[in-house]
């Protein structure tokens, strides 16, 4: 079976398309191009430039034929849901940076001021029960900036590979 | 914008018409059809795949279909227009003449000069 086919096949598997349907498109499929090809044509001239993309070119026609069956796991998220996603990564970055820029920022104006006389350190409280250690704050603020930035970037790169993904031929909208 | 992305574009909108024409002359397999439009100078379709559109003029009820084995190959799909696929082809070859004519009234008389 043609090289082509073979990728639409799979296409179709992965997309849940059932066997019955992509049976028949694959083997429409495959007798015109063993047509084309009989008479010296390429697959390019049956098919454009949909002959570089089989996998945009199988999901346009099995989403034209109304048999796409989005599984659980790579179905479309709800439409509000990635851009709420992004906005939440970006706010947490946002305040992870303004922490490390307002903690250093302080940390060198007190290294400014003129020294004082040591004052001697309180005493400490023992707590009877646990202990929570303690993180400083522009720890906490580039925990916050880094775990933003892989949101947005995981957010960016999950958003640009459904694009990819979903793309249909250009005379097939 | 390029000469054939420009093509793309103008022939997207009128590409259902021209395939439900070319089965007006008889029904016609998926590449039977290609030839029938490149015969006709649409070497252009090539740029998108006709199946997805076959596949929802038959959604549309706009096209029938029926499976039967050639004279010298696999059984083949074979397209007509349906009558609703008759009517389609007839609003839309009016409206494509009306556009045309609207068009042609400002570009048609034009002679641009190209700087070289």
């Amino acid at each position: 079976m043609n090289k082509f086919v073979k990728e639409c096949r799979r296409e179709w598997k992965r997309l849940r398309v059932p066997d019955a349907v992509a049976n028949e498109m694959a083997a429409d499929l495959a007798a015109d191009l063993e047509e084309a090809d009989a008479e010296g044509a390429s697959i390019e001239d049956v098919l454009g430039s949909s002959a570089f993309d089989p996998r945009s070119f199988a999901a346009a026609w099995a989403a034209e034929r109304g048999v796409t069956q989005p599984s659980p796991a790579t179905g479309k998220p709800a439409r509000g849901s990635i851009p709420l996603a992004t906005i939440v990564a970006a706010a947490i970055a946002l305040i992870g940076a303004a922490i490390v820029i307002l903690t250093t920022t302080s940390a060198h104006g007190v290294a400014a001021v003129p020294s004082r006389p040591a004052l001697p350190a309180p005493p400490q409280i023992l707590e009877p029960h646990g202990h929570v250690p303690a993180v400083d704050a522009p720890t906490l603020g580039l925990l916050l900036l880094v775990m933003g930035v892989i949101g947005i970037v995981t957010t960016l790169v999950w958003i640009l590979r459904t694009r990819a993904g979903s793309r249909p031929g250009p005379l097939a909208q | 914008m390029a000469a054939a992305e420009r093509r793309t574009q103008m022939l997207r909108g009128v590409l259902d018409l021209c395939l439900l024409a070319v089965m007006d002359e008889g029904p016609a397999y998926g590449y039977e059809m290609t030839k029938r439009l490149r015969a006709r100078g649409l070497s252009i379709v090539g740029e998108g795949s006709i199946y997805p559109l076959l596949a929802r003029l038959e959604r549309d009820g706009l096209v029938e279909t029926y499976r039967t084995a050639s004279n010298d190959g696999p059984p083949r799909k074979y397209y007509h227009a349906s009558c609703d696929g008759k009517r389609t082809l007839a609003d839309g070859v009016s409206e494509w003449r009306s556009t045309r004519d609207a068009v042609d009234a400002v570009l048609g008389l034009l002679e641009p000069e190209v700087q070289p």
